[in-house]
Order: structure tokens, then C-alpha cells, then sequence
């Protein structure tokens, strides 16, 4: 086997070998910490620590696709945080309404990054790196660089609560006859339209699989205290995103854009209404997580969300995004996602300190870039 | 010891499991230029890349002999040391440096230190280009200051620079004008003279039988026939190629010319990077339901740029009014275009026709998923259905419709890219170059689907630098030259002297104006 068949293998399997890596990576720090890292109690932790990076991946992968690029998303999270908590603990406005405030702001931001970029053709590299800083200091501002806190317990709860353990189980249950469904109606589909199908016992045990990796998560959850709030939101933007991805206009749209700019302008679509709506939903996770963010603080800071744009950029690469448009899975953004968290719980319970987790991580951005690079150049 | 500078034997290349070309042999002799013919897809440019390292020694089978010894290269670098120097379709300029530099490029002639030595490179590109018969051209220029026909005969003396004593060339004319491929032409005959020998692909039949000494003809990757050129004419070419005899190749049938459907009246366009610059200059004229319109002209005579005003996807300013069905429309983008009923073939396929990485089917529906989805859901199965349609009606060779287009052959990709752009039911069809870089076969094919549609009563545009296709398929023919229309002929006894005349702007062609 020479080293092109194994570079083939590795971005056909590209999945599998990340798990491969996550499985190393927490079979090291489990050796390094005594057992610690591998609790239930830190199996929760590091989920909740995932879900942030995990919603602003899960639409980073479609602004990468889209061949743009989002270096807003820190500071606009932060932003977006500081300002459910200035409503929750200066105005004492309800929930309810901070929620929907703040998604609505989160849209509109994303959506004046997309107008840049999409209708006023500043490269989205450079206006996004613009608005980065003025997001910031548009945070800093508000808060007049003081922590806002103590913010409401409906708040905190966003960020912290669980879902009791029956209805985590029976939602648990739910999702996987709904992949089960999927599954056998895509099969009979393809079967019709004569394509080619899978053997039948993969197809069952690939569904057998996930039902493990389900049981196994939900077991561990339940055994600490049930399934975190954010790590259901995040399960359902998945959820969501996976279709929208394969089964709306909209989400083939994004690849055509992402791999085809001019001929998909050419066959009569609006390429810059598609780029300005992937920046959207990128302002509507920003929300989502600057919510999760303030809920898990308990408060607004901010430095809430410094970095978090390299999180999210590096697990869409980590999870096989191509830096090129075009290719790339919420799926694979999600484990990326789950790698660079467990770097990041894993190396602070070893105690290491923050400067070499910093360097870590930065390398793991290029290691994953440079991985997509040689595994295309083939083509 | 045999007598051939290049001898290939016996080769064979397969992508994952899928035989692209299967014990393929060539031979050439020193001076010799042997011509390459075969459909697309054929494997003629897979059998080119084994040879020129592109598939590097190793990720296939046979064996290559250069100059008696086997050649084992890994690099395009390795052949062009022992020789073999490939020019592609594509022209590889870089075009804001200059002709001495790009001739150049990755060879400089230096002095100590990494300085450029531009007065021996100057003195050294400029003799080469004397031996080409191009005293005139400044070297110290821009290459972008060069048509498309200099700058093919800059890869040559690029390739020469490299003391090559075997050129590719891959379809070098797709590109030039009439009077540029000639240039070209006399080019390689006197290479030959020299001692250089050369492989020639080309669908130009024409120009194979006019310049090789022998052809070898591939099919669905085999060898078909090697012949002295003596022995063969075109016809015996092209039956060689497609496995059968064509009859006739413009398969014309009659269809009834309805009413007036499409009008352009005084259509302008300037030159985007250069507002001065007229690139078409007052055009107008009318087209009816189901009739064939052929556009002329010599390349880069406006004509795409016309198309794309038309489309909406011109990008300089512009000006001019369109009607449609006796109404003013504003076409302001593709998509209002598409809507309105007009639809855009474009001359680019790979930057402007498919989404590589998108399935074939996937392509095909673009243009529509909008219309015939729920709620911007994707009825999957309906989907599946008309692609399947349309692959049967367009007779697309895939092995699956969700299979990347990037992996059809050229001919397969434009009958995609047309079914795409009919799913929506244009009343107006605008076709550019359509069988360009298309093998015969196809374009047998698409000729047939122009009559059937045109009897259907769409109206079609259709932009051709090929004027045996334009005289063969159209009802009636503009002609362009530099931007103006001089020229609107009844396709009535008209021949390719009084187009090509009219292109020119002698003014005595004028007389035929209808």
C-alpha cells in the first residue's frame, strides 16, 4: 500500500478516522487524569463545553462551503450575550422577549456581514475581521467593560439545566426510529429509482451503531443528572441542518454556490441571495450561543466568546470541510467540534496551562487545513 | 533498435476499477506528426497524461520507450527534461507578466545571485520567436496585450525554450481564428522540417488530415487503427471514430417559422475593463418561434457578449432594448432571464456550465428546483423522476445520476448543461458554441434535439465559430464582425466565402442583406 491509497482512504473514511483520533485522544487523557476525564460527571461537562462551538460550526460549515469565511462569530456571540444579559438584569424584561430580541439582532448581524459581502463585494475575510472588532468594542461599550451580572434563574437555565431523564429517554427513543425511518425510506427510494444500494446488514448495522452511540450517550447523561439544555439545542440544529443541507432547495443551492459560483448564477439563481441568507443563519447561531454563553456564565462578560471563531473555523476543517467551497457536513463540523473540545477539557483537568492549550489548538487549525490540502490535490 | 523516437506499448489506466484506456499503443518517429482522433471521452487525453507524467510512472500499466530506453517519469518536469513538452487546451499564460518572462517561467536565465538576466532572456525570446515567424511581437510586453493566437504560439516557443523534440498538443485551435490556426499550421509543418515531432488532437479533421503524417484512431479506450494519412480522408476518419457511418451530419428537418417572438433592437455593450471600448455596436434583429438563427463571426467579434447582454449576465455597461412577445422586458440577471423565458447555454462549460461537484441530476434540475419544490422542500422522488427523463431523452452516459458530473466526458456534460437549461421551457434558446470540444457522436445528437425543439417552436440563437454547422443548422444567418451586424442573410445559397467576407466587412457582401 503506498502512501496515494492511504491518503485515498483517509478522506473516503475521513469519519472514521476522526472518531479513530477521538477515541486516542480520550484514551490519553484518561491515562493522564486517572480515570477523571472519562465520568460521567466529565462526559456532561464536556458536551455542555462542545455545544457552543458545536452551534456556531454547524453554520460555519455553510459559510465555508459557500467559499466565505466568518471571523465575526466570537465577538458577535459576545456581543449577542451582553445584550440578553444588560435586558435580563438592567430591564428585567422576561425571557421570552430577551430570547426573541436577541435571535432577531443575531439575524440582522449576520445579515449585515452577508449584505457586505454578498451585495457590496468586500471580501467576507476582510469585513468580517472588521466587524469583529466593532462587535467587540460595540460589547465593551455596553458593558461599559464591567460583568453584568447576577443574571435571572430563567436565564441561567438556558445555559444549565437538564432534561429530566424520562423524557430524555423517550426523545432518545424518537430520534432513532426517526433515523430508522429515514434510513429504510431513502433505501426504498433509491431502490425505485434503480440506484445502487448498500447490502441490507450494513444498512442494519449502521442503524444498529447509532443506536448504541445513542443509548451509551443518553446512559451516561442520565447517569449524571440528564441530557443539558444546550446539548438538546444543538442536537436539534443538527437534526434541522441535516435536512435542510440534503433536502431544500436552499441547502443545494449553497454547495452549487459553494463549488460552482458562475454556473449556478448562469442557470437563474439569485447566488447572492443564498450567500446573504448562509450569513444569516450564521448570525441566528451566533444568538443561539451568546444565550447558551451567558446562561452557562451566569452573566454577561465581556471577553464572553474571545476565540470562539477559531473553534468553530477549525472543527469545520477538523470535520472535512473543504477550505476550497463546496463540500463539507454539519455531522463532520459537530465531531470536529466534539475533538476540540476534548482537547480543551482534557488539558485543563491535566492542568496544563492556558498558553499551551492556546498553541494546541492554533496548530490543530493548520494540522486540519493542511490534512484537506493533500487529501485534494488529487482532484 | 527500432527507428521510432516514442514508442508506448501496451498501455493501460484504470480509475478506481474503471478502465479509462485499456492496451493503447503510439508510435512516433523522429519529425513525424502523428494525429490523435477519437470521441470524447475516447481516452485521448488520458493516454496524453500517462505520457506526460501527469499520471506519474507506476499508477499504470505498459510500457513507454523514448529514444529506445523506458521512460519511468514521475514528474512533468522528467518528460520535459528528456523532451516531451504537452500544450494544453487551456492556455498556461500568466497574463500580467511578460512574453519573455512567461516563455521563461520557471527557467530563467539568471545572474549570480537570482537577478534576473532580462537582456538575455529578451535576446533569447526574441530569436525563438523569429523562428516562428513572429518578429513583431515586444517581448518586454504584457502577454494580455496578445490575442488568443499569439499566445498559443508562445507556448510554443515556451515549449521550444525547452529543446523539445516532442510537442502535444491538445487541441491547440478550439481557440483561434481561421488565419491563426493557418499560422499555427505552417508552424508545426515546418517543426516538422526540423526535426520535431508532434501529436496533434484535434476534432478539426481538417487540420489532422492537412498536417499528420499518420493517425491513430482511439475509441471508449482502445486502440482502433493506426494508418498512414495517405491511406484515409476525413469520412474514413470519423467512421473509424464513431464505429459507424454518418450519412449526413446535419440531420435538418423542416419545421414551420412562426411569428416574431424576440426582438433586439440597438444592442450596445462596452468593454468592462475598458469603457471606451465598443465590444458590440448598435445590433438589432429578430427572431421567430421555431427558427434556427445563426450567429458568425470571427472570435471575439461581440458575439458572447451579445449573448450574455441578452442574458442578463453581461457585466460592462451596456444598452439597448429587448422585447419579448412584442413587449419591453428588462432582463436585469440570469434569473429574471430564466423567467421570463429565455435560457443561456453558455460557450465555457467547465467555469460557466456545470457545478462540478454536484451529481449530474442534481445539475440538470437547478434551474427549476425552485419552482417544483414545497415550501422549499425538495420532493426527492419527483426529482429522481425527471432526471431520469431527462438522461434518457439526452441519452447521457452515467453510471448514476448522483455521480459527479466533474467525471463525464465533455459531450455527456453539454447534453446535461442543455437539459438543464430546457427543463425550465424556454421560448427563446440561446446556444453558445454548443458542440464545442464535443465529439461527433454528440453533436449528431444535439443537432437532432435542435430541430426538435426548434419544431416544438422554441426559438433559437445559436452562437457557432464553425461555419459548416452554422450553414447546416440555421434557418437564417447574422453575421458580426468587430462588434456591428454586417450581415443578415436567408440561409439561401449562401456559402462560407460570403460569411466569411461579410465578417470581414467587404462591402460587397452587403448586397445580400435581407
Amino acid at each position: 500500500m503506498n502512501k496515494k491509497d492511504i491518503r485515498q482512504l483517509f478522506s473516503r473514511y475521513k469519519i472514521v478516522a476522526l472518531l479513530f483520533a477521538i477515541a486516542i485522544i480520550w484514551a490519553f487523557f484518561t491515562f493522564e487524569t486517572d480515570g477523571d476525564f472519562l465520568t460521567a460527571r466529565n462526559f456532561s461537562n464536556l458536551l455542555r463545553q462542545m455545544a457552543i462551538t458545536g452551534m456556531l460550526a454547524s453554520a460555519m460549515v455553510f459559510v465555508i462551503v459557500a467559499t466565505e469565511i466568518d471571523l465575526s462569530v466570537g465577538s458577535m456571540l459576545g456581543l449577542l450575550g451582553g445584550i440578553a444579559a444588560i435586558l435580563d438584569v438592567r430591564y428585567r424584561l422576561p425571557l421570552a422577549v430577551v430570547v426573541a430580541i436577541v435571535i432577531g439582532l443575531g439575524i440582522l448581524f449576520g445579515l449585515i456581514s452577508g449584505y457586505l459581502s454578498a451585495y457590496r463585494r468586500i471580501p467576507s475575510f476582510i469585513c468580517t475581521l472588521g466587524l469583529m472588532l466593532v462587535f467587540r468594542g460595540a460589547l465593551i461599550g455596553l458593558t461599559g467593560g464591567a460583568t453584568i451580572a447576577p443574571v435571572s434563574p430563567s436565564m441561567v437555565a438556558i445555559g444549565q439545566a437538564y432534561l429530566p431523564q424520562l423524557p430524555g429517554d423517550i426523545l432518545a427513543v424518537g430520534l432513532f426510529l426517526l433515523l430508522a425511518v429515514v434510513a429504510m425510506r431513502t433505501r426504498a427510494n433509491r431502490i425505485r429509482h434503480r440506484l445502487a444500494v448498500p447490502p441490507l446488514w450494513q444498512e442494519v448495522a449502521k442503524l444498529g451503531l447509532y443506536a448504541a452511540i445513542i443509548a451509551g450517550l443518553v446512559y451516561a447523561l442520565d447517569s449524571y443528572q440528564g441530557i443539558p439544555l444546550p446539548v438538546l439545542v444543538m442536537m436539534v440544529i443538527l437534526g434541522v441542518f441535516s435536512v435542510m443541507s440534503h433536502k431544500t432547495v436552499f441547502g443545494r443551492r449553497i454547495y452549487a454556490v459553494g463549488s460552482n459560483l458562475e454556473a449556478t448564477r448562469l442557470s437563474g439563481v439569485n447566488v447572492a441571495l443564498v450567500k446573504l441568507l448562509v450569513f444569516g443563519l450564521m448570525g441566528l447561531m451566533c444568538a443561539f450561543a451568546g444565550l447558551t454563553t451567558t446562561g452557562r456564565l451566569a452573566a454577561g462578560s465581556p471577553s464572553a466568546g474571545t476565540g470562539a471563531e477559531l473553534d468553530a473555523i477549525a472543527s469545520c476543517f477538523i470535520g472535512g470541510t473543504s477550505m476550497r467551497g463546496g463540500i463539507g457536513t454539519v455531522q463532520g463540523a459537530l465531531i470536529g467540534a466534539l475533538t476540540m473540545a476534548s482537547l480543551d477539557n482534557g488539558m485543563s483537568m491535566m492542568g496544563i496551562d492556558t498558553f499551551w492549550q492556546m498553541i494546541v489548538k492554533g496548530a490543530i487549525l493548520i494540522l486540519a487545513v493542511w490534512m484537506d490540502v493533500v487529501s485534494g490535490s488529487e482532484r | 533498435m527500432s527507428d521510432f523516437l516514442l514508442e508506448m506499448r501496451g498501455i493501460s489506466k484504470d480509475f478506481s476499477g474503471v478502465k479509462a484506456i485499456d492496451n493503447i499503443s503510439l508510435s512516433v518517429r523522429p519529425g513525424e506528426c502523428v494525429g490523435l482522433c477519437g470521441e470524447n471521452g475516447a481516452g485521448k487525453s488520458t493516454l496524453m497524461k500517462v505520457l506526460s507524467a501527469v499520471y506519474p510512472y507506476g499508477t499504470w500499466s505498459g510500457t513507454i520507450l523514448w529514444d529506445g530506453q523506458e521512460l519511468k517519469a514521475r514528474t512533468i518536469r522528467d518528460t520535459e527534461d528528456a523532451g516531451i513538452v504537452i500544450i494544453h487546451q487551456e492556455l498556461m499564460m500568466v497574463p500580467h507578466l511578460s512574453v519573455a518572462e512567461n516563455i521563461f517561467l520557471g527557467r530563467e536565465i539568471t545572474r549570480p545571485g537570482g537577478l534576473m538576466d532580462y537582456p538575455a532572456m529578451h535576446a533569447r525570446a526574441e530569436a525563438l520567436l523569429a523562428e516562428l515567424k513572429m518578429p513583431d511581437v515586444n517581448v518586454a510586453l504584457p502577454v494580455m496585450t496578445y490575442g488568443g493566437g499569439h499566445q498559443q504560439l508562445f507556448e510554443i516557443a515556451k515549449a521550444l525554450n525547452k529543446n523539445a523534440r516532442l510537442l502535444i498538443l491538445d487541441e491547440p485551435s478550439s481557440a483561434l481564428t481561421a488565419t491563426e490556426t493557418r499560422t499555427l499550421l505552417d508552424l508545426i509543418l515546418d517543426l516538422k522540417r526540423k526535426g520535431v515531432a508532434s501529436v496533434y488532437i484535434s476534432h478539426k479533421l481538417d487540420e489532422v488530415a492537412e498536417i499528420a503524417d499518420t493517425v491513430t484512431v482511439i475509441r471508449d479506450g482502445t486502440h482502433v487503427a493506426t494508418r498512414p494519412m495517405a491511406e484515409l480522408d476525413t469520412r474514413k476518419i470519423i467512421t473509424m471514430m464513431v464505429g459507424r457511418e454518418i450519412s449526413t451530419l446535419f440531420p435538418r428537418e423542416p419545421h414551420p417559422i412562426g411569428d416574431v417572438v424576440f426582438e433586439a433592437r440597438n444592442i450596445s455593450c462596452w468593454d468592462p475593463d475598458n469603457p471606451r471600448r465598443k465590444l458590440v455596436d448598435d445590433v438589432s434583429f429578430e427572431l421567430r418561434r421555431g427558427e434556427i438563427l445563426g450567429v458568425a463571426g470571427l472570435v471575439g467579434a461581440g458575439r458572447t457578449e451579445l449573448a450574455s447582454k441578452l442574458f442578463g449576465c453581461f457585466k460592462g455597461p451596456s444598452e439597448g432594448e429587448i422585447r419579448l412577445d412584442g413587449r419591453p422586458v428588462r432582463i436585469t440577471s440570469p434569473r429574471t432571464a430564466v423567467k421570463l423565458g429565455i435560457c443561456m447555454v453558455p460557450e465555457d462549460r467547465k467555469r460557466h456550465g456545470i457545478v462540478p461537484l454536484l451529481g449530474v441530476g442534481h445539475n440538470i434540475t437547478m434551474s427549476v428546483l425552485g419552482q417544483e419544490s414545497r415550501y422549499g422542500f425538495i420532493d426527492s422522488s419527483a426529482e429522481m423522476v425527471e432526471i431520469a427523463a431527462q438522461i434518457d431523452r439526452m441519452r447521457i452516459k452515467t453510471a448514476s445520476p448522483l455521480l459527479p458530473i466533474a467525471n463525464l466526458s465533455g459531450g455527456n456534460q453539454q447534453k446535461a448543461v442543455v437539459s438543464k437549461m430546457l427543463l425550465p421551457s424556454p421560448k427563446v434558446l440561446i446556444l453558445d458554441e454548443p458542440t464545442r470540444g464535443v465529439d461527433v457522436g454528440a453533436k449528431y445528437e444535439i443537432y437532432k434535439l435542435m430541430f426538435e425543439l426548434a419544431r416544438q417552436g422554441i426559438a433559437i440563437l445559436m452562437i457557432s465559430s464553425e461555419l459548416p454547422e452554422v450553414l447546416g443548422i440555421s434557418d437564417r444567418v447574422l453575421v458580426i464582425g468587430e462588434g456591428l451586424l454586417r450581415g443578415n442573410f436567408p440561409n439561401q445559397a449562401l456559402s462560407q466565402e460570403k460569411i466569411l467576407a461579410a465578417a470581414l466587412g467587404k462591402q460587397d457582401a452587403l448586397s445580400g442583406d435581407a
